[in-house]
Order: C-alpha cells, then sequence, then structure tokens
C-alpha cells in the first residue's frame, strides 16, 4: 500500500505528459487479489493457469508501454543533447571562453538561457532513469505479491526478462547524464570561493518544473526505501543519502491544482 | 508460442481464435491486442516442467463479474479482461488418447505437444495458420503442424534449467509438499496410466501446465537478448528492435522501435548535412545514405521529424513538458546581482539532481545484484539436484556460508548436468522444501552483508558475480544451439 501511494504521489508531481506512462499497479494489485482469493475449486489449477496467464499478459502489456515511452525520450535525449552541446560550441567559438567584449549583457544572458537548458536536461534525463527504476521496482513488488498471494514462481524468471528490457537498461541516458555535468562544469562559471550554497534556510520549491520534480522524486525514493514491512533477501535497504541535510532544508508545496 | 495449444483447447471451436488466443473473442473490439501479445509471447517459450507446480496451486481466477471495469491508467488493460476471462472455457476435447505414444517422464511434454496440433486441426481453426506465417521465431518452429517436430526437439532440453530453477524455487514450501505427492504417483504411474493420470485432470492440467509454460521467460530468450545486447557496440548503426528479437519477424514492419544511440544519430546528422540540411533532407534519402542494416523508412521518419522540432524551436522541444516554469526568461531585465542568485539557485538544482542520478544507479546496481544472488542460487540448487541429497546438505551448509567463493566451480558443470535429467528432476523437487528455506536464509544473510556495506562492495561484490555473470551466459548459450 505504501509503495501505491508513493507512486501515485510520484505520477502526480511528475511532469505532465509522463502520467500515464507509469505502472498501474494499483489495478495489478487488484488482481493479485482477485486471483488469490477466488475459491479454490477441483479444477482450480486450470483456472490458476488462465489466471497467471491474463497476469503475464498484463504486465508484458506494462512492460510494452515502457519500453515504447522511454525509447521514445531516449531518442529526444539523443537529438537534444547533441544540438546542446553544438549550440555551446557556437557560443564558445563567438566569444571565446570566457565572457568576453561584444555586449557583455547578451553573452550573460546567452549564457544564462543555456545554462538553465543544460541544467533542465539533465534533470530530465534524470528523471527518466527514475521513472524506469520506480516501474522497475513497480513491477518487482507486484511479482512479489503475486507469487505470495498465489504460490506461484513467476517472479524470478520474470524479473530477469525485466532486466533485459530497454526500459531499465539506463546505461546510455547515464552516460548522456555525465557528460551533461562535465558540459555543466565547463559552462558554469568557477566557483567562487567557499560553498556557500549550503541553504541556512528552507529553500521552498513551490513552482512546477524540473528541478521540483527531482526533488519529489528523491524525496520519494527515500520513503520508499525508509523500511519495508515485509523485509525480505529481496528487499533494498534504507536509502542512505550522503548530504541529507540538503534535500531535507527543500520543501515542496504543492503547487496550485490545475484541473 | 506455446501459449497457442493452450489457447486452442481453450476454445470450443466455435470461436475464432487469434493467434494470441486470449483476446480472440475481442479481436473484433481490440484489434490491437494480438500485435503486442504475437510479441511477447515469443518471449515466453515452454518450460515444459514448471507445470509440475502449477497444477498443484489450485486458485482458479475468477472471471470478469470481478474485474474491476475500468480504471483510467488501466483501462486499455481491463477492457481486455472480460473478454478473455469468458473466452476461457475448458473443451475436453484434448485427444488424450492421443498419448498413445511411448510416454516415459522425458517425452511426456513432447506426447502433449504432439496432441496439440491434432487438436487444432481437427478444430480447424483458420485463424492461426494465417497467423503462423508471420510468426518466425528464433527460438521455434512455426505453428505448422508439419514442422511439430521440430518444435518438439527443441525447447525440451533448454528449458530444463529454467524450470528445475523455477520448481526449486524461493516459494516452495506450499507446492513442493503437493509437488512431492504427485511426483510420486508420476513415478510410480506406468505408461497405461498415464492417460488416466491425464485424463483425470482432463483438459484442465495440462491447461494449467501449457499455461505456466506460457508465463515462463525464457533462458534462451534471454540467451538471445544478451547474445543481442552484446552484438549492439560492434556495429556502426546500433539497431534493435522492439524488446524482443523476434518481434520485428512478427509484425508490421513499422512497428518494431529503433533504439537510437549518439553513434546511430551522428550517422543520421552527417546524411542530413550531406543532403542539405534538416529542412531539404528528404526521409528516403537519409535511409539510402546511411546505409544501416535494419533501418527503416518510419525510423528515419519520426527520427527526422524529431531532429527539426529540436533544432527549428529549441524552446518548444525542451520547454514542452514544463509550460509553467518559474519566469526566469526575462533576462534582459536582470541585474547582476540576481543573475548571480539564478546561477546559485541553478546550482542547487544541479546539486539535487546528481544527487538523485547517483541513487538511482546505486539502487539499480543493488537491484541488479539482488536479482543476480537469487538467479545463482537457483543454480546452485539446480545443480545439488543432480547428484543426490547429501551433496544437497552439505552444499546448503555451504552455500550460507559463502556462496560466491564456489561459483567459478558451480557454473561450468552446470551445463554438463543440466541436460534433461528428468527423473532426477522430480526427485530433486520432492525434498527441496527443506533445502529451499536453508539456502533461503543463506541467501538473507548474504544479500545483507552487502547491502549494508553499499558503498564499499561496488569493488568486491562485481567481482564475484561477474565471473559467475558471464560464464553463466554462455552455459546457456549451447544450449539454446541444440
Amino acid at each position: 500500500m505504501k509503495f501505491g501511494k508513493r507512486l501515485k504521489q510520484q505520477m502526480q508531481q511528475t511532469l505532465p505528459g509522463w502520467r500515464d506512462k507509469f505502472l498501474s499497479y494499483k489495478e495489478l494489485k487488484q488482481l493479485v487479489r482477485q486471483i488469490s482469493s477466488s475459491p479454490t475449486q477441483s479444477n482450480g489449477s486450470l483456472e490458476y493457469g488462465k489466471a497467471e496467464k491474463e497476469f503475464v499478459y498484463l504486465l508484458n502489456n506494462e512492460i510494452e508501454k515502457f519500453n515504447a515511452f522511454f525509447m521514445e525520450q531516449e531518442e529526444d535525449f539523443v537529438i537534444r543533447h547533441k544540438e546542446l552541446q553544438q549550440r555551446i560550441q557556437r557560443v564558445v567559438d563567438i566569444w571565446g571562453q570566457n565572457g568576453s567584449q561584444p555586449s557583455e549583457a547578451n553573452y550573460k544572458d546567452v549564457m544564462a538561457k543555456i545554462r538553465k537548458d543544460i541544467v533542465d536536461f539533465h534533470g530530465e534525463m534524470v528523471l527518466l532513469v527514475n521513472y524506469s527504476n520506480v516501474n522497475y521496482t513497480g513491477l518487482a513488488k507486484i511479482l512479489k505479491k503475486y507469487d505470495k498471494r498465489t504460490g506461484g514462481l513467476l517472479r524470478l524468471p520474470f524479473i530477469q526478462k525485466v532486466l533485459q528490457q530497454p526500459f531499465f537498461t539506463t546505461d546510455l541516458i547515464s552516460k548522456l547524464v555525465k557528460e551533461c555535468e562535465s558540459t555543466i562544469e565547463a559552462v558554469f562559471p568557477a566557483e567562487d570561493g567557499k560553498k556557500t550554497r549550503q541553504p541556512k534556510q528552507a529553500i521552498t520549491v513551490a513552482e512546477e518544473g524540473i528541478f521540483r520534480n527531482t526533488v519529489a522524486a528523491l524525496q520519494t525514493m527515500q520513503d520508499i526505501r525508509r523500511g519495508s514491512s515485509t523485509y525480505g533477501h529481496f528487499s533494498l535497504p534504507p536509502l542512505n543519502l550522503p548530504d541529507s541535510d540538503l534535500t531535507q532544508s527543500i520543501q515542496l508545496i504543492s503547487p496550485i491544482p490545475i484541473i | 508460442m506455446e501459449a497457442r495449444p493452450t489457447l486452442s483447447i481453450q476454445r470450443s471451436g466455435a470461436k475464432q481464435l487469434s493467434n494470441m488466443g486470449m483476446s480472440g473473442a475481442l479481436s473484433s473490439s481490440l484489434p490491437v491486442l494480438p500485435a503486442p501479445l504475437q510479441e511477447t509471447y515469443p518471449k515466453l517459450p515452454d518450460s515444459q516442467h514448471v507445470y509440475m507446480e502449477r497444477e498443484l496451486v489450485k486458485r482458479p481466477f475468477n472471471h470478469a463479474s470481478h474485474l474491476p471495469s475500468d480504471s483510467g491508467v488501466a483501462g486499455h488493460m481491463f477492457s481486455s479482461s472480460p473478454g478473455f476471462s469468458s473466452d476461457l472455457h475448458y473443451s475436453s476435447l484434448l485427444p488424450h488418447e492421443e498419448h498413445s505414444k511411448t510416454s516415459p517422464f522425458i517425452s511426456r511434454s513432447s506426447t502433449i505437444q504432439a496432441a496439440f496440433p491434432l487438436t487444432n486441426t481437427s478444430h480447424s481453426i483458420s485463424v492461426q495458420s494465417t497467423n503462423s506465417s508471420h510468426y518466425a521465431e528464433e527460438n521455434s518452429a512455426s505453428w505448422n503442424t508439419d514442422s511439430l517436430p521440430s518444435f518438439l526437439d527443441f525447447p525440451v532440453n533448454t528449458f530444463i534449467e529454467s524450470s528445475q530453477v523455477e520448481s526449486s524455487g524461493c516459494n516452495t514450501v506450499l507446492p513442493s509438499e503437493e509437488f512431492g505427492k504427485w511426483a510420486d504417483q508420476l513415478i510410480s504411474d506406468d505408461v497405461a496410466n498415464w492417460n488416466e493420470l491425464l485424463g483425470d485432470t482432463n483438459v484442465t492440467d495440462l491447461e494449467s501446465k501449457m499455461a505456466c509454460q506460457v508465463s515462463k521467460p525464457s533462458p534462451n530468450f534471454q540467451a538471445h537478448e544478451s547474445q543481442v545486447h552484446q552484438q549492439l557496440p560492434v556495429p556502426s548503426g546500433e539497431i534493435r528492435a522492439i524488446a524482443t528479437p523476434t518481434s520485428s519477424a512478427n509484425s508490421a514492419p513499422a512497428k518494431p522501435r529503433m533504439r537510437w544511440t549518439p553513434e546511430l544519430h551522428e550517422a543520421f546528422v552527417e546524411a542530413v548535412n550531406k543532403l542539405g540540411g534538416s529542412e531539404k533532407a528528404t526521409p528516403k534519402g537519409v535511409l539510402k545514405f546511411m546505409k544501416v542494416e535494419g533501418l527503416t523508412i518510419y525510423h528515419v521518419k519520426s527520427h527526422l521529424q524529431k531532429y527539426r522540432t529540436a533544432r527549428y524551436r529549441p524552446d518548444s522541444s525542451e520547454g514542452s513538458s514544463e509550460k509553467k516554469l518559474t519566469p526566469i526568461e526575462d533576462m534582459s531585465t536582470l541585474d547582476l546581482k540576481t543573475g548571480i542568485e539564478i546561477t546559485e539557485a541553478l546550482r542547487l538544482q544541479i546539486e539535487v539532481q546528481k544527487r538523485l542520478h547517483e541513487q538511482l544507479e546505486i539502487q539499480r546496481n543493488l537491484q541488479l545484484r539482488i536479482e543476480e544472488q537469487g538467479r545463482y542460487l537457483q543454480m546452485m540448487f539446480e545443480k545439488q539436484c543432480k547428484p543426490g541429497m547429501d551433496k544437497l546438505k552439505a552444499s546448503a551448509s555451504t552455500t550460507s556460508q559463502n556462496p560466491p567463493v564456489p561459483s567459478s566451480d558451480a557454473v561450468p558443470d552446470s551445463p554438463a548436468k543440466t541436460e534433461l535429467k528428468a527423473s532426477q528432476l522430480d526427485h530433486c523437487h520432492g525434498k527441496t522444501g527443506a533445502e529451499s528455506v536453508n539456502a533461503n536464509t543463506g541467501l538473507e544473510e548474504t544479500s545483507w552483508e552487502l547491502d549494508g556495506k553499499e558503498k564499499a562492495p561496488e569493488q568486491e561484490a562485481p567481482q564475484d558475480f561477474e565471473p559467475d555473470e558471464s560464464s553463466s551466459q554462455p552455459s546457456k548459450r549451447p544450449r539454446t544451439d541444440e
């Protein structure tokens, strides 16, 4: 139940176009409940076989959904990544590495825009990785539930299959993220003195946008892994964030609902 | 593909059976369903011996009446279910008398499968024959009854591992007891009793068996997948059909997705530039120029469209999902001080994002390792089952102490030992319950050791698991060739 709620939260807080691309966890859970609560009959095994088939069919549909969405996004990111690189290259060509003479203000504006775009791009990619992970976690959980409720042995082989799916193989995106990070290093002005970034007071992130989503994602991840009631050997340990004060100091204010 | 025999039996013959079967009755209303199922079912080959477990778990599925009518997100899923459920009637039409063929344990499943095409032809379900032509699958013969022998040959040996794996799996407590009884029954039955055994349980058991076979993903498929994966980096254009390697053969040409990589995109950009820019270039020209195998014009077309959008409306493509961003756009009016603030805010944002990404990577690695360990344990079980019970006890305690160590020994042995030894199979399964408990605790201890040292183990654990993983892959491949 906890995961379901968290998932819903994530879905609400995610980018609008992504909301319907997540795992239909609740529905699948209901299905599992149905399957397990149906009366057992003499020809029960047959019914069970059908039920399992349907369950698998639905899961496969979900996976297809993830794959399609993920690869679509990935393609977009590949294109945008290249475009960003080219754009920065053009700027650097015109103005040299450091902002120089011709229309200083203009340069600053352009750079500010570029920085914003890169950071948001980075954030979007990270959110896609998060998307992949959340859905994988959901699948693992629902499979675990299924096995537990029906005594089946679906989980292990099925999850092995999932591990190979495009939506879970996020290596390319991670690589792009890393490249983006190094570009960001280059594009941002050098750190001046001590890192004054440590927020002394709470920072409120009220507006929608990438930043909000990443913060939400991080917090959700923390919550999901806070401690499970059903610890097993397939459970993840609690999240261990190095600089927890960084994220804790960021509060999320729910946006004004737009309906 | 193994789904089909099941579903064909289910159909009383009155209804058209789509190749996918499940949503056959809804084929008029949901024409799209067969396609994805077509793609997915090839992924689910038969694990013939899994059904031994399945039929023991008696949990019938209650039909349409209880299914949720719709929910926003999953509406598409459940629209199919009522139809699916109501269509799955049982016909006792399975000619189990067809099992006049010799039925030692090993070939039992073969005979079952042999029966199906006969069933099909007697039902004369025409849809299947048309669909079979689409169904070119790397790991099994087509639907045609002619090719049945190859259909039989292929899966028998290759999926034993998975079936054994599953049967000695985590949740063996309940099924194993019943399985033991069933297995005893099986062993004690002679050939003549096979028909009765099957006849008593009728179509239902076979249904569930086939169903369970269907639901088990194929190690073969995985092996093939991994082959595909590993082949990917090599060619300059990394083409990847949608999830399964076979789907491109299955479905219409436009369907399979291309997985665009930076390299492929580079080639694309080069082609576009050579052809005069993104506006002037045509998909056909680009396709010809790129000369990448497996790339279709549909891929190029959609990619070109995306490319054009990204180039000429960068704000719209990037900001498409951020319509309500904070108003930082009015740069010109901001003075220096605010500029610094903005930069600082961006820094904070990037920090958080980096953090999230880092954690996601860690989490993913953990998840991978957990599954790896689970898989390893399954293999251990399977290996231990073969030699006999004594070794099993000894190994179980060894497992709980130090699982990764014997991996290099265990794995090379397994290919040899995973040749089907069906008699040992049920032998071992009957006793698996106790050992699985031992091993599970072992797994639990070790997995938490690993997870406890989240930061450090990145170095050590992969070493333990990589030999396991890398050798388990090649060990799977030879079997697929059989």
